[in-house]
């Protein structure tokens, strides 16, 4: 197993270093002038913007400002934004909110899929099976931005539940209500594919067989069809945790939460090359990881997996 | 497979209890004199009033520092804060600044001449590369400071730390020897970005940038401001000029404007601005509780390039201009009043009608466009597409372009940096959208940027002879009433030869809690922290 680990992490380094130079290409081919656009329609000083050119690298070609960041990566040495945020300060700050906000609106998701999942797995064409399939419409069907907005005035305006926005409240009830809406957003999609799941399980030969043997309804359900029908899930899961980021960009943006999704948003619009590489980075390693430890948590579940 | 369902159970149990906890507190506005306000921006970087211009930095420097000099919101007229009094020579050139005694730091140590000197002498050094360096470029001495380069090639080092200009002649005086006469130097000293470092953060910025030696009416609540925090202030007792009526002021950064509203309807926060996507339903969100601003002193127009053959004839832009029903987009763009003129409505010297060719006119406006001889190609009106009306509005002068002059428009959206780019190098293709706020309350601070033959916000390139030695005249008149004369003439020589055409000035909208009014002055805008507070 730890051989299986190690030979993944160690894959994973040229495909990371790829990427991340991937996102710096297109970042860097962005038209504008970042420094430019900072100063809005104000003229700059030209001895003000070469001091700031040459502390961000930006007079350097390509390859060697992408190699000058990696090095500030490796050796912990974030630097500061063009706007003049100390970087390193910024992730202490920022990954928690991100972390706290993705972990909270997984925890939602995960308990509402499983619960109308695994209902509507064995009640297949109910009611709870149809609504379900509604739900998936409705959430294909509706903005993100709309959703949450309308959840922040109902919720938070009106009936005063929760906190508008911000984190001044502190984990969990700052993180409630756009946890809850993320979660809401991205439930269904895992009810139904649990739904799938167990209803391809019912049906196959080993619970037939465990019926046979006259084993109880209730042993069949917790230890033959649950667990097997779960694989697909957790590889659902794992794909969607690390897709979470991606929605932060909004959710953290509506809900005033400074976390890092606002932080790659702001980096982008800036055309902040180092910073982008620097958030891709993380991002990428979360998700090596978040989907190594899928795997090996599937070879756990499923012996016929297991690698040697 | 059992160890399977034990986890399934562990997950679920902490979620389902998070997700059963409902009802929570939420803050409750601070009541009495204290005032929350909501900036909706990024979270300033620094508290060095010297390295911030955003209008982020300068509210909060308004609370922790003191101007030398401020508009007064009732006349309009320039009255001295912690200058005692400001002086020009006959020629405006040299300009002598005393201070009043008994103004102080926040750490104790007294306000001398020395503090303005040196703090300037700080900003404008090149290699600090701090935000409010561009304002001495007027002060002889600068250049040495800030070497340039040709681009690509890195500057030399800056020959001198001191500018030439400024000297300390006792305590409380100092002077400041401009590079060429400017009679509206006393009104740009207003700025607070100008405020002056204590001598121990003069020594060590950085070390400060968080806990903040002021001379204003506030101070911090606490030891040092945390990235990430509220900016909690309360009323400094050492404060000797006349300070807001808060006992407590927080600053909230929530950058997202809908948000902002939000928390304002559910009672958090005790004032906040209007973001645009709300201007048609503020009014009936929060009754009685808004105001607009008369004026918010800035302009917006759309450019002509000066560099293009095509656009050449005087009546052809005086067409083009009248052509543009103004009322209509100014309702297009929403809490904006259309533009009859180049200067903001409150600024001394601006004539509500100084405009000849502002006023929709659609007959006349074809027939003088034909006997210009009509464009000879498509119209191109670009846009910066980075924001999210650049279109909507480019498209509605678009369409009276097409409707009232009967040619052919085209479309092109650019990121606003490039659209400079080009225009700089006088490549761009077409007209363009542009905008001017002033600095400071002078009808000179819109005239110099936008038709000095290198002002700041110059974008057609327009270089007029007359127009350079007319604001040279009125730079170095010393009566104010008969500069304004010169300026006026300025203006109209600018409206006749039209290298802009101006359009519309956008007002303010605020939302504030009920018992407090921000103060809402036609020369100065809406003020948030100098509100009067009766609850």
């Amino acid at each position: 197993m730890i051989r299986f680990a190690l030979r993944r992490i160690l894959a994973a380094i040229p495909i990371g270093l790829l990427v991340t130079l991937g996102v710096f290409a297109l970042v860097f081919a962005m038209p504008g002038d970042p420094l430019r656009e900072l100063a809005g329609d104000k003229p700059v000083p030209p001895s003000v913007l070469a001091a700031e050119r040459a502390q961000f690298h930006l007079d350097r070609p390509l390859l060697v400002q992408y190699g000058l960041y990696l090095k500030d990566i490796v050796t912990g040495h974030f630097g500061e934004t063009f706007d003049g945020r100390d970087i390193g300060e910024q992730l202490r700050l920022r990954i928690p909110v991100t972390v706290k906000l993705a972990l909270l609106a997984n925890a939602f998701q995960f308990t509402a899929g499983m619960l109308f999942g695994s209902y509507a797995g064995f009640r297949r064409n109910g009611a709870v099976d149809r609504l379900l399939m509604l739900a998936t419409l409705f959430v294909l069907a509706v903005p993100f931005l709309v959703l949450a907005f309308a959840a922040q005035y109902l919720f938070g305006v009106q009936l005063k539940w929760f906190p508008v926005s911000g984190t001044a409240d502190g984990f969990p009830m700052s993180y409630l209500l756009p946890a809850m809406v993320i979660g809401l957003l991205s439930f269904a999609g895992l009810a139904r594919v649990l739904r799938t799941s167990i209803v391809e399980t019912v049906n196959s030969d080993f619970v037939k067989t465990a019926r046979a043997k006259g084993i109880g309804e209730q042993r069949v359900l917790w230890r033959h069809i649950l667990p097997n029908a779960l694989l697909p899930v957790i590889t659902f899961i794992g794909i969607d945790l690390a897709g979470i980021f991606a929605g932060a960009v909004l959710t953290e943006s509506i809900f005033n939460l400074p976390g890092l999704g606002q932080f790659l948003f702001q980096a982008i619009q800036l055309k902040e090359g180092g910073v982008v590489v620097l958030l891709s980075t993380l991002a990428f390693i979360s998700f090596i990881v978040i989907n190594l430890i899928v795997d090996l948590l599937y070879g756990v579940l499923d012996p016929r997996v297991r690698s040697g | 497979m059992r160890r399977s369902s034990a986890a399934l159970g562990l997950l679920l149990v902490p979620a389902l209890a998070l997700g059963a906890c409902g009802n929570g507190k939420s803050a409750t506005p601070a009541k009495s004199k204290s005032l929350t306000i909501v900036i909706t921006a990024e979270p300033n970087k620094t508290l060095n009033p010297e390295n911030g211009n955003s209008s982020a930095d300068i509210q909060v420097a308004e609370a922790l520092y003191a101007p030398l000099v401020e508009t007064d919101p009732a006349s309009g007229k320039l009255r001295n804060v912690v200058a005692d009094s400001i002086t020009p020579d006959a020629t405006g050139r040299t300009w002598t600044i005393k201070i009043k005694d008994g103004f102080s730091f926040q750490n104790g140590q007294a306000l001398t001449a020395r503090d303005y000197v040196d703090t300037w002498n700080l900003t404008a050094y090149g290699p600090n590369a701090w935000k409010n360096n561009g304002f001495f470029s007027k002060v002889d001495g600068y250049d040495a400071l800030n070497p340039t380069a040709p681009d690509g090639q890195t500057a030399a080092a800056p020959t001198a730390k001191e500018m030439t200009g400024l000297k300390v002649v006792d305590d409380h005086t100092f002077t400041v020897r401009l590079k060429v006469p400017f009679s509206q130097f006393g009104l740009t000293l207003q700025y607070l970005g100008l405020a002056p470092l204590a001598e121990a953060v003069r020594k060590d910025p950085k070390a400060y940038d968080h806990k903040p030696i002021g001379m204003g009416p506030y101070k911090l609540a606490t030891d040092e401001w945390k990235t990430g925090e509220d900016i909690k202030l309360v009323k400094w007792n050492g404060y000797k000029a006349t300070a807001p009526q808060a006992d407590k002021v927080t600053f909230r950064f929530i950058q997202n404007g809908d948000t902002a509203y939000n928390e304002f309807l559910a009672g958090t926060v005790d004032s906040v601005q209007v973001p645009s996507t709300k201007k048609n339903t503020f009014k009936t969100d929060a009754p009685d509780r808004w105001l607009v601003s008369e004026s918010a002193g800035n302009i917006f127009y759309f450019v002509f390039p000066s560099w293009d053959p095509a656009y050449a004839k005087p009546e052809l832009r005086h067409a083009i201009s009248m052509a543009i029903d103004r009322a209509a987009f100014a309702n297009l763009v929403g809490l904006a009043k259309p533009a009859s003129g180049l200067v903001a409505p409150g600024i001394d010297g601006q004539r509500p009608d100084a405009c000849k060719y502002c006023t929709h006119d659609a007959a006349a406006a074809k027939k003088l466009f034909d006997e210009a001889g009509g464009l000879s190609k498509p119209m191109t009106i670009n846009y910066n597409s980075g924001t999210s009306t650049g279109q909507t509005y480019a498209e509605a002068i678009g369409n009276m372009m097409r409707q009232t002059l009967g040619i052919e428009v085209r479309y092109v959206g650019k990121p606003g940096s490039e659209i400079t780019d080009l225009a700089d190098k006088k490549s761009l293709e077409g007209v363009r959208f542009g905008g001017w706020g002033h600095d400071y309350p002078s009808i000179e601070d819109y005239l110099t940027p936008m038709f000095k033959s290198n002002g700041d916000a110059n974008f057609s390139k327009y270089a007029n002879p007359k127009v350079d030695q007319l604001l040279a005249q009125g730079d170095s008149q010393p009566n104010p009433e008969r500069a304004i004369q010169l300026y006026q003439q300025l203006e109209d020589i600018c409206l006749e030869d039209m290298p802009l055409v101006p359009l519309y000035h956008i007002q303010d909208a605020y939302l504030a809690a009920k018992g407090v009014h921000p103060r809402n002055s036609r020369y100065t805008g809406v003020s948030p922290l100098w509100s009067t507070i009766d609850r």
